[in-house]
């Protein structure tokens, strides 16, 4: 019985350590890279005393240096070290006390012709299927339904619903949203639709079947539609895929916005 | 007396689960994908308990996370109640008390959950069917149930024969033989 116990928390201690090197490696863009990394960390330290050891060998005149110097300036260095790493962190708490000034200012200047309300992200849809968040301004704050968000990048999504002080927004990537759209080097019209296939990815539908669509191509909302105003920066073009069918051809637009990083964002209501 | 303290346990768990789900598995994904802790929950509420208790919590969590998160109404509340319903069905047939039957009942209940929740979505919400894609993301979430499923059956498995002794007392026909 005990064995059993035993071997049962053994085998959810194994099964957690395994769930988190999946979501480690899974997540990790370049694998090799991390596995580059760790090799080094081992490897490293054994060389640096192997390097060190083969100096003072071949008779290295610092190994003579003489200790009681080195103690002091030893002492002056750590204290003037924990001087710097107090000053780091005052500059550290600044620096990002100023990146978020300047984020909302960068967006206000930006889409200086509509006028704006700030927002949070607060919550984000818990389901792998749906890509809906939730903002911290609601209908106190003037928002109301259809209204659209941008961030500094570009297009967010639209306001679907609202409280006195939330509003959940429908975002472009999201499977169910589509977005009339204009490829800015041709004024081709497309439409814009979320898809499963890649998170901040378009799949841009109806493109032209001639050679008017090309890798790069900026993508700009069309102002059709009545939610989106026109102009506003969604993403480029980041591959065609061609199918047996023309028609059925598609192209693959790379948001302007990293919704995975996405935390502040503007609400136009004077759309 | 006792029942309703139960109750009030079970709304703290659905509480917890929530802000699991909502911060700590929003980042803690395999490729980008979060497990459903919520099919797990109801699934397990739903065999503890019984058949209307199941279901009743299904489609009021449903309900509450339409209403929070969700883009129209019904469409979580549908899904969990139907899970809440069929895990009734799962305790009648099959034996709690083995990590591989509620392993493979957590497989059927997240395939028929996510099914159910997309074709759903499909008719409210007209999208695009991508049958690879969704069968890619449907894999990695039931996976990742699994993998949950074994690091906390041994916790599942206390705190539901404990809603099991309220619910059916006397009932548990496992008793007798």
């Amino acid at each position: 019985m005990y064995k059993n116990k035993k071997a049962e928390i053994a085998g959810i201690v194994i099964t957690i350590v395994i769930l988190i090197l999946i979501v480690i490696f899974s997540n990790t863009d370049s694998e090799i890279s991390f596995l580059d990394n760790a090799a080094s960390k081992l490897v490293m330290p054994v060389q640096n005393g192997l390097t060190y050891l083969k100096n003072k060998i071949s008779g290295n005149s610092t190994f003579f240096t003489d200790i009681n110097n080195l103690k002091q300036e030893n002492e002056e260095l750590s204290k003037r070290n924990s001087e710097l790493e107090q000053s780091l962190r005052e500059l550290e708490s600044i620096k990002s006390e100023n990146e978020t000034l300047k984020e909302y200012l960068g967006l206000t200047e930006k889409y200086g012709e509509y006028s704006t309300v700030p927002a949070y992200i607060i919550n984000k849809d818990i389901s792998n299927y749906s890509k809906t968040v939730v903002i911290n301004v609601g209908s106190d704050d003037g928002i109301k339904e259809n209204m659209t968000v941008i961030a500094d990048q570009g297009l967010v999504g639209h306001v679907i619903s609202v409280t006195s002080d939330t509003a959940k927004v429908r975002t472009i990537i999201d499977t169910s949203s589509s977005v009339s759209c204009l490829l800015s080097t041709t004024d081709e019209s497309i439409v814009c639709k979320g898809t499963l296939e890649e998170e901040s990815a378009l799949k841009a539908m109806y493109i032209p079947d001639d050679d008017g669509i090309i890798q790069g191509d900026s993508v700009e909302t069309s102002g059709l539609g009545g939610i989106y105003p026109k102009g506003i920066h969604v993403g480029s073009i980041k591959r065609v895929v061609n199918t047996q069918n023309a028609t059925d051809r598609y192209a693959i637009v790379e948001t302007a916005v990293d919704f995975d990083k996405l935390d502040t964002v503007l609400v136009i209501t004077n759309q | 007396m006792k029942k309703f303290i139960m109750n009030i346990f079970i709304i703290l768990a659905a509480f917890i689960i929530y802000f699991l789900q909502a911060n700590f598995f929003n980042w803690f994904t395999i490729s980008g994908i979060m497990p459903s802790l919520f099919v797990i929950f109801i699934l397990f509420i739903g065999l503890f308990s019984n058949r209307i208790t199941g279901v009743v919590y299904g489609v009021v969590i449903g309900g509450i996370l339409d209403l929070v998160i969700g883009t129209q109404i019904g469409i979580n509340a549908v899904g969990l109640g139907i899970i809440g319903f069929l895990a009734a069905t799962f305790d009648k047939n099959f034996s709690k008390d083995s990590r591989a039957t509620i392993m493979f009942m957590v497989l059927g209940a997240t395939f028929i959950y996510e099914i159910i929740v997309y074709i759903l979505n499909y008719i409210v919400f007209s999208t695009n069917i991508e049958i690879i894609n969704f069968v890619r993301i449907l894999a990695i979430e039931i996976i990742y149930n699994l993998i949950l499923v074994i690091i906390l059956y041994p916790l599942m498995q206390k705190f539901g024969y404990a809603i099991e002794n309220e619910y059916k007392g006397n009932k548990i026909l496992t008793r007798y033989f």
